[in-house]
C-alpha cells in the first residue's frame, strides 16, 4: 500500500511537468503578454516604452519560452511560484485564500451532491417504476442538462429576488448556501443516476435474496446489505465529478462574487498573467490528481478485490 | 422577537449612538451605508501604478483631490491649487497651493506631497502608466512649501486639464514610504472618505473623513460627508448586479443598455445619462494594405455606414452619432466642422464613389482588377462592438462589399495591430482631452502604419503645444477639419454609460470627468 502511494505521487512529477511544458508552449503563442496587456489600451502606451521594458527585463518577459521554462521550474522547485504582474505581489499571497474558499465551495457541494444524489437514487432504484422513480429520473435529467451559470442565476432569482429568503451579495455563512446548491444540485444528478442503476443490480444478487430469506426487513436489506456494494461505483463517480466541480467552480464563482481561485483564473488569463494562470493550473491538477489517488484507495479499501498494483 | 444575531447587532448600533452623542453630535442611530458595485477588484488604489478605470473611479469619487477639477464647461478651476502661472515660453507652470488641507493621516498636504507624486512617476523604477501621460514634464521644484514649479522639456498643452483626473490625486507622502509594497492596499488621501479596510476578493470599505475640508465650489456639500460608510463590492456578472439592485443590496451600478432595460419602466430607480461622455467609437483603416491606402476607398466606405442602426443595435440609442474624430464630450470639439466635413450615411454615394473609383459591382460582389472586394474588419469581443459589427457588415454588404469579422479580448485584439495584416478595426476610446487626437492619429499613429500628413501633423503638433486656450482651440478645429479630409477614421458614434441609481440615494451626479462628488451622496430615510 506504501510503495503503492509513493509510486502514484512520484508520478505526479511527469505529469506537473508536462502539465508546464505544454503551458509554457501555449504561452509562447499567445501575442501578448501581462506587461504589455497592462499598458495597452492606455494613451501612454507609446511614451511607456521604457517603463514597459523595465518591467519585462524584471519578470524574463524579454528571454525566449524555453529559457523562461528553466528560470520557472528552478523558482518552482525552491517553493517560489513567481510575482503577479499586475497585482506586483507574489502569486501564492493571492492565491492562498482562494484555494481555501475554492475547496470550502467543492466540499459543501460535493456534500449536497451526494446527500441529494444517493437519497434519490436509493428511493428510485428501491420504488423502482414508481411516481418516485420517474420524477428522480426526470428531475435528474433536466440536472444533467442544466448549464450551470443558467442555474445559477435562475437560483439568484427565485431565492434572493422573489423569496427575498438569501442575500445576492454575499454575507457571512450564507453566503455559500446558494453557490454550493448550483453546484452540488448539479452534480446530484448523475450520482442519483449511478447509485440507481448500481442499486438495482445489487438488489438483484443472490446475497440479497438469501438475506431476504433470513427474514431480514427491508430497510436492513436496503442499508447494511445492498448500499455498501452499490456505493463503491458511486465511488469513482465522484472522484471524476470532483473535477468537474473545479471546473464548474469557475462560472458559479463569477455569478456569485464567490472569491475563489475559478474568478481569479479568469482575470489572470484576460490579463495574461502567466505566473498567476500557470500557479492556478499547477494547484488545480495537483488537487485533481490527488483526489483520484485517495479514491482509488478508498476503492480498494472498500472492495477487498480490488488490488492496488501499478 | 429578536435573535441573537440581530440582538448583537442592535446592541452594537445603540452603542455607536451613545458613541457619537457622547461627542454631542447628533445624529440618528442608523450608520448612513450605501453600497456600490466594482466591476473587477482593483489591483491596488494607488495611481502611481494603476490607472484602470475602476481604480481612477475610486480614487477620483472618494480617496484623493488633485490641483484642479473641470468645471461644467470642461474649463480646469483650482482644487488644491490657489491659482497658476505659465512663463512666456510655455516650458514653465507654476502652482500656488491652497493651505490648510491634511492627509487622512494628519500629515499636511504641501508642496512637498505634490513634488513627491511626480517625482515618483517620472522615477523609471516605478515603471508608472502615468509617465507617458505627462509627457515632456523634466521636473518638480519647491521654492516655498505652497509653490510647485513645474518645467517641461517643450511646452504641453494638455497638462492642465490633465490634472484633474484622479490619476494626479496626492498620497500621502508618509503613508506610501512607511507602506511600502503594502501602500496600493492601504490608500491616504485628502478626500471626504478615507480607506478602512479590504476584504480580498470580495469588498472594498471606506468611511467618512471627519476632518474633510471641501475646496470644490462646485459641490453641494460644503461640509463633511453625509455617508458614514461607503461599501464597494466586487460583483462581475451584469445580471447578478441587477439582482442586487432588485433587492436594496446595491444602491447604485453602471450598466450596460440591457442591464438598464429593468429598471426603465420601475419608479424606485433612476438611471442616469453621461451625456458628456468622452468616449467615441470609429473605424479605422490599414493604410499600408490595399485599397485602404487610398482616399477615394476610405471616403467611398465613409457613406456606406448608417450610425443611427449601429447606436440602436450597440447601446440601445443611447449616445449620439458622430461625424467628427472628436468625441463631442471633449472641449474642442467643433460640430461644424463636423457637419460640413463629415460623412453622413449616403448608400447611394457609397455607390458612386465606387463606381467612379473603378469597382464594378457583379453578383453582389465588387472587384477591381480581378481583386474581389472581401475585407476582415477586427474588434475587441465585447456585447456593443459585436452587435455594432453586425451592422456594420450588413451595411457594407448592401453595396457589395464582403467583410468577415472577427472579435478577440482587448489583450490580444490591440497588440495584434501592430501586426499589419489586417484591413480595418472597430475600436473605441475615452479621454478627457484633444491631445487624444494626436495620440491615435497623428503619423505613425497608434498602431504604427500612418502616412505622414502636414495638415494634420502641423495642426496636432500645434494644439499640444500651444498653452494658450483660444490659439489652442483653433489648432484643435483645424486637426479635425484635416482628419475627415483624409478620411483617416470613420467616427461613429458617442455612448453615454449608464448608472441605475435607487431612488433612495440622493445627490448622485457627476462631474465633467465622470468622478462622483463623493461628499454630497445621502441615504433618504424610508
Amino acid at each position: 500500500m506504501t510503495q503503492y502511494v509513493a509510486k502514484r505521487l512520484l508520478l505526479l512529477i511527469p505529469v506537473v511537468i508536462g502539465i508546464l511544458l505544454i503551458t509554457f508552449l501555449m504561452k509562447a503563442l499567445i501575442p501578448t503578454d501581462a506587461v504589455t496587456a497592462m499598458y495597452s489600451g492606455q494613451l501612454s502606451e507609446k511614451d511607456a516604452a521604457e517603463a514597459i521594458a523595465t518591467l519585462r527585463a524584471k519578470y524574463h518577459l524579454d528571454l525566449p519560452w524555453y529559457q523562461q521554462f528553466f528560470i520557472y521550474v528552478r523558482d518552482l522547485l525552491q517553493g517560489d511560484f513567481g510575482d503577479s504582474i499586475r497585482l506586483r505581489k507574489p502569486v501564492m499571497e493571492e492565491l492562498g485564500y482562494r484555494y481555501v474558499n475554492t475547496i470550502i465551495l467543492t466540499l459543501a457541494s460535493l456534500g449536497i451532491a451526494l446527500v441529494v444524489g444517493l437519497t434519490a437514487g436509493i428511493l428510485a432504484a428501491v420504488k423502482r417504476n414508481s411516481w418516485l422513480d420517474v420524477t428522480a429520473t426526470t428531475v435528474g435529467l433536466f440536472g444533467i442538462s442544466m448549464p450551470a451559470f443558467f442555474f445559477g442565476l435562475l437560483l439568484i432569482l427565485v431565492f434572493a429576488v422573489w423569496l427575498r429568503w438569501l442575500p445576492v451579495v454575499p454575507k457571512g455563512n450564507l453566503a455559500l448556501l446558494l453557490p454550493a446548491l448550483a453546484l452540488g444540485l448539479i452534480e446530484a444528478a448523475p450520482i442519483s443516476q449511478v447509485a440507481r442503476t448500481s442499486m438495482i443490480d445489487v438488489l438483484s444478487r443472490d446475497y440479497i435474496q438469501a438475506a431476504r430469506a433470513r427474514g431480514a426487513s427491508e430497510l436492513e436489506l436496503v442499508v447494511r446489505h445492498a448500499l455498501p456494494n452499490a456505493l463503491i461505483v458511486v465511488l469513482t463517480l465522484v472522484g471524476l465529478q470532483i473535477g468537474n466541480l473545479l471546473g464548474g467552480a469557475f462560472i458559479i464563482e463569477s455569478i456569485f462574487s464567490w472569491h475563489g481561485i475559478g474568478e481569479l483564473a479568469v482575470n489572470a488569463i484576460q490579463w495574461r498573467d502567466f505566473a498567476l494562470t500557470q500557479a492556478i493550473i499547477l494547484i488545480s491538477a495537483a488537487t485533481y490528481l490527488v483526489v483520484n489517488l485517495v479514491a482509488d484507495i478508498l476503492y480498494a479499501w472498500l472492495d477487498p478485490r480490488v488490488e492496488l498494483s501499478t | 422577537m429578536l435573535n441573537r444575531r440581530q440582538f448583537t447587532l442592535a446592541s452594537a448600533l445603540s452603542m455607536g449612538a451613545i458613541a457619537v452623542s457622547g461627542t454631542g453630535v447628533v445624529r440618528a442611530a442608523t450608520p448612513q451605508v450605501a453600497r456600490f458595485r466594482l466591476p473587477i477588484e482593483p489591483e491596488g488604489l494607488y495611481n502611481v501604478q494603476s490607472i484602470s478605470a475602476v481604480v481612477s473611479g475610486v480614487l477620483g469619487n472618494y480617496l484623493l483631490e488633485g490641483l484642479v477639477y473641470l468645471d461644467a464647461a470642461g474649463k480646469a478651476q483650482p482644487w488644491l491649487a490657489q491659482s497658476w502661472q505659465a512663463s512666456e515660453d510655455g516650458k514653465i507652470i507654476t502652482f500656488k497651493l491652497k493651505s490648510g488641507k491634511t492627509f487622512h493621516d494628519g500629515t499636511p498636504f504641501n508642496a512637498e506631497s505634490v513634488k513627491f507624486l511626480f517625482d515618483t512617476i517620472l522615477d523609471p523604477k516605478s515603471a508608472s502608466p502615468t509617465k507617458g501621460i505627462v509627457g515632456p514634464l523634466s521636473k518638480v521644484e519647491t521654492p516655498d512649501e505652497m509653490t510647485v514649479v513645474f518645467t517641461f522639456s517643450k511646452p504641453f498643452a494638455p497638462f492642465i486639464n490633465l490634472l484633474g483626473q484622479s490619476y494626479f490625486g496626492f498620497n500621502s507622502p508618509t503613508a506610501v514610504k512607511a507602506a511600502g509594497n503594502a501602500y496600493p492596499r492601504h490608500p491616504v488621501g485628502t478626500g471626504p472618505f478615507m480607506f478602512d479596510k479590504w476584504v480580498p476578493g470580495a469588498s472594498i470599505e471606506l468611511v467618512r473623513n471627519p476632518n474633510f475640508k471641501q475646496f470644490r465650489p462646485d459641490a453641494a456639500n460644503q461640509g463633511l460627508a453625509y455617508l458614514d460608510r461607503v461599501i464597494l463590492n466586487v460583483m462581475t456578472e451584469d445580471g447578478v448586479v441587477t439582482s442586487a439592485l432588485l433587492t436594496e443590496e446595491l444602491d447604485a451600478a453602471l450598466l450596460t443598455a440591457d442591464g438598464v432595460a429593468p429598471f426603465q419602466s420601475d419608479d424606485r430607480y433612476t438611471i442616469i445619462n453621461d451625456q458628456n461622455a468622452k468616449n467615441l467609437m470609429f473605424m479605422e483603416f490599414n493604410y499600408k494594405k490595399a485599397p485602404f491606402g487610398e482616399k477615394a476607398f476610405r471616403e467611398a466606405i465613409s457613406y456606406a455606414i448608417d450610425r443611427e442602426a449601429v447606436l440602436a443595435a450597440a447601446f440601445g440609442g443611447n449616445g449620439k452619432i458622430a461625424l467628427g474624430p472628436l468625441s463631442r464630450g471633449i472641449p474642442g470639439y467643433d460640430d461644424a466642422v463636423a457637419q460640413k466635413y463629415g460623412t453622413p450615411y449616403d448608400q447611394k454615394k457609397a455607390k458612386q464613389l465606387f463606381d467612379a473609383a473603378g469597382w464594378v459591382l457583379k453578383d453582389g460582389v465588387r472587384t477591381k482588377d480581378g481583386q474581389p472586394a472581401k475585407f476582415t474588419i477586427r474588434s475587441y469581443a465585447s456585447s456593443s462592438t459585436e452587435r455594432a459589427l453586425a451592422v456594420i457588415q450588413a451595411n457594407l454588404a448592401d453595396i457589395g462589399i464582403v467583410v468577415e469579422v472577427g472579435t478577440a479580448d482587448w489583450g490580444t485584439f490591440y497588440p495584434g495591430l501592430l501586426k499589419p495584416d489586417w484591413d480595418m478595426d472597430l475600436n473605441r476610446w475615452t479621454w478627457s482631452d484633444p491631445s487624444v487626437m494626436s495620440q491615435l492619429f497623428r503619423s505613425p499613429g497608434h498602431r504604427q502604419l500612418l502616412p505622414a500628413n502636414d495638415a494634420i501633423d502641423n495642426a496636432l503638433d500645434g494644439a499640444d503645444t500651444a498653452l494658450d486656450t483660444s490659439k489652442r482651440l483653433a489648432f484643435v478645429s483645424e486637426a479635425q477639419k484635416a482628419l475627415l479630409e483624409d478620411r483617416r477614421i470613420l467616427p461613429l458614434l458617442t455612448d453615454w454609460p449608464m448608472t441605475v441609481t435607487r431612488k433612495a440615494l440622493q445627490g448622485y451626479r457627476v462631474d465633467y470627468l465622470g468622478y462622483v462628488y463623493g461628499a454630497d451622496l445621502k441615504i433618504a430615510s424610508a
